[in-house]
């Protein structure tokens, strides 16, 4: 950890040693940003404050690149405990009910008072399933900047060679049993999922929604629904793919495991993140499709990705310079650019209005699957607790998924802990009577 | 007279001078260790003590996440917190199967190793360069090498099982084989280090009471275990000490393979501490932790170092 935080440190320092001499009446902040996936997103990323930084005189903005998702909340909060808040942060989505809780995010309503719009009107354009990780307690705290959902790839070679159609990938569960029947073989398993923390708990979601479930309350942060009829059935239902179907290895595999496996030829059918396209596509050797998550009851997936918030603590100069940049980074334009260059979505609708944007999703078919997904989508579980209370159902199912426990006990522990977990928020507010 | 009388006076002078400046070099000279010291104590006070102190004082203090509430004293009420939770125990549970299961393994093969080339012939020195290559890879790279190694299915260790025939299990799926996966990989990491504090206590190893032995007719075995295993009782302490310091101090191998999965399965004591303390916004819980591990760490040295002073006296 120490490790992590000095290296946090030295590439802070780099960066303000590698400043350029800015004029006194400029405003300087510091960005934080994640790359979750490869080394050239840094880059991307830097080059597009380097443009921002060169449009314009007044705001100089400082890229500090902070490692994963997890690594860029640890030291965006860590810089805030040491009075040096970034300015700036792109944050996993679902950190923001935990971030606003724990104080160290900035509501953004008072910006859009100034400008004399309302929260309704500003989040008109971005995609609905991503307005509620936007606003906790009925205030905007983060503007959504790159998305992604799971996605079923399949093996079309493998298909074809099953005897089925590659053009009719399953979209229901007992279609998904069906061809896995068929195309498991061998060392060769039917279907596969990643299990390890954070992805499970992600694909539990899809498979809890797909199953008419709802996850969590995503109007408050004291509720989940693991022990309901939604998530039972998402979890017998992996239960079976394992133990009675026997489509998918026991045990848990973790994402790398999963795409080498796809790409190996040893699993016909995997979920993975939309975010994997682009690699995906430049990895596979063998044809492949993609398609929406197979459902029981309904289509419906979570969303996953990223959006930037404000830490508190900023003088007012440095939060107009914040808010500036966060509506730069946040056109059209930047974000179209952006999600071709990554393969997530953009979050604002108009984006894919642009003529380079429907060029690329008329080159890119598998891309146009994903896209079609996403009037499906759904919010992105955050709870008080968001990591503790997601590894509170992931425990439970990995042990279902080793053997160790019937699904019905799994989800019954599971929503046991996660309420345990919660009981000091649900005390304070929703147990709190006059 | 007049002339003697002003060298007598001016001797004195000289001698009142040459003490004085004597006393104040020796002044000096109390003063000079402390001085040289002070750098290193100035940061050892700085990032050693001064943390300890701010971790114990945060440890008798709760500030509840979310709920609005600041900060409290709660005395020792986090420690019984921590305590109660069954993932700690379960980290702490896990720490001590991890620490012996592999302090065991390392030290016979660190031996076994030191035996096999402590003599300096051209293919020692090969054998000693290759024991010893695999700590000189960095933990986390050594993680993320063993990741491949242990994919299920198409591994690079189930792939050499395959050729003969066998299936091996989900070496980090698994919640009865990921501990182990996680100490066969730190067991490999770390033998050959301590291979080197082996090498070095053998050549301490009195040669006449070998030959002694020898020529009483001991074979091998009985001079290793009667002769050289005896000999080497204060090698053995310090490396246990060393070893076990440092099986409880690194956890990046957990952090790349399997964030203490599966269920908890591998979870160490300072991995559930990051948790606490990164992903659960429990600072006083985390801090309480800390020291807990903090003391058992004090307690250990202090154990072992008595040891070994008394193997040293033993032996001297």
């Amino acid at each position: 950890m120490t490790m992590i935080a000095r290296l946090g440190k030295s590439a802070l320092a780099m960066c303000l040693a590698m400043m350029p001499f800015t004029a006194t009446a400029q405003t300087k902040i510091e960005f934080f940003f994640p790359v979750p996936v490869e080394g050239k997103l840094a880059r991307e990323m830097t080059r597009l404050v380097k443009l921002y930084n060169e449009s314009q005189k007044e705001v100089a903005v400082i890229a500090v690149y902070t490692g994963g998702y997890d690594d860029t909340k640890l030291k965006a909060q860590a810089a805030a405990k040491a009075g040096k808040p970034p300015a700036v942060v792109l944050m996993s989505a679902n950190f923001n009910v935990d971030l606003k809780l724990s104080g160290d995010i900035m509501s953004l309503e008072p910006f859009l008072a100034a400008e004399q719009t309302t929260r309704d009107a500003y989040l008109q354009d971005f995609w609905p399933a991503l307005h509620a990780n936007a606003v906790v307690d009925g205030e905007l705290y983060g503007v959504p900047f790159h998305n992604s959902t799971p996605l079923l790839y399949y093996n079309v070679d493998h298909f074809k060679e099953a005897g089925l159609d590659p053009a009719k990938p399953p979209r229901t569960w007992a279609e998904l049993v069906d061809a896995g029947r068929k195309l498991a073989k061998g060392d060769r398993h039917g279907f596969l999922m990643p299990a390890g923390y954070d992805y499970l708990g992600w694909l539990m979601e899809a498979l809890s929604m797909s199953n008419g479930g709802r996850y969590f309350n995503e109007e408050y942060g004291g509720e989940v629904y693991y022990d309901q009829p939604s998530m039972l059935g998402a979890a017998r239902f992996v239960e079976d793919l394992i133990f009675k179907h026997k489509i998918m290895p026991q045990g848990v595999t973790e994402a790398g495991g999963v795409s080498t496996s796809f790409f190996a030829g040893k699993a016909s059918m995997v979920l993975l993140s939309t975010g994997s396209l682009s690699f995906i596509r430049e990895n596979m050797k063998q044809g492949y499709g993609v398609a929406f998550v197979p459902r029981n009851v309904r289509n419906a997936v979570p969303i996953g990705g990223a959006s930037l918030v404000m830490f508190n603590g900023q003088s007012e100069d440095g939060k107009k310079a914040g808010w500036k940049f966060i509506k730069w980074l946040t056109t059209a334009e930047t974000l179209g650019g952006w999600s071709r260059f990554t393969g997530y979505f953009a979050p604002r609708r108009s984006a894919y209005d642009k003529p380079e944007m429907k060029e690329f999703i008329a080159r890119n078919p598998d891309a146009k699957v994903a896209l079609d997904q996403l009037p499906f989508a759904k919010p992105w579980f955050a709870t008080y607790q968001t990591v503790a209370v997601r590894k509170a159902l992931e425990d439970e199912i990995q042990a279902m998924m080793n053997g160790k426990k019937k699904a019905d006990q799994a989800v019954k522990d599971a929503q046991k802990k996660a309420d345990e977990l919660m009981r000091p928020y649900v005390e304070q507010t929703a147990l709190k009577l006059p | 007279m007049s002339v003697a009388g002003a060298t007598g006076a001016l001797e004195s002078v000289q001698d009142r001078l040459r003490a004085k400046a004597t006393s104040m070099r020796r002044r000096r000279m109390r003063l000079l260790p402390y001085a040289l010291l002070a750098p290193s104590l100035l940061f050892l006070a700085l990032f050693t003590y001064l943390p300890i102190v701010r971790v114990l004082v945060d440890s008798l203090f709760d500030k509840p996440h979310g709920t609005g509430a600041g900060e409290a004293f709660v005395g020792l009420g986090n420690y019984a917190r921590v305590l109660a939770d069954p993932a700690f125990r379960q980290a702490a549970l896990n720490n001590l199967v991890y620490a012996l299961g592999v302090l065991i393994p390392t030290l016979v093969l660190a031996l076994a190793f030191a035996l096999a080339v402590q003599r300096s012939t051209r293919l020692s020195a090969v054998l000693r360069t290759i024991f010893f290559l695999p700590s000189l890879v960095p933990l986390v790279a050594a993680a993320s090498l063993f990741f491949f190694i242990f994919l299920p299915g198409v591994g690079l260790l189930d792939h050499y099982l395959a050729k003969l025939g066998l299936s091996g299990p989900n070496w980090l799926g698994n919640s009865d084989v990921a501990l182990w996966s996680v100490i066969g990989l730190t067991v490999w990491k770390n033998a050959g280090y301590y291979m080197l504090f082996y090498i070095a206590g053998l050549q301490n190893v009195p040669r006449d009471t070998l030959e002694a032995a020898m020529i009483d007719g001991a074979n091998a075995w009985q001079r290793l275990r009667f002769v050289i295993l005896p000999a080497l009782a204060p090698t053995t302490a310090f490396v246990t000490v060393i070893a076990l310091i440092q099986l409880l101090t690194s956890v990046d191998h957990v952090i790349v393979l399997t964030r203490g999965g599966p269920s908890n399965a591998t979870n160490l004591v300072l991995y559930y501490i990051f948790q606490a303390a990164h992903e659960n916004f429990e600072y006083g819980k985390a801090a309480a932790a800390t020291l807990i591990s903090v003391a058992v760490l004090l307690a250990l040295s202090l154990g072992s170092l008595r040891v070994m002073e008394r193997g040293a006296r033993g032996n001297g």
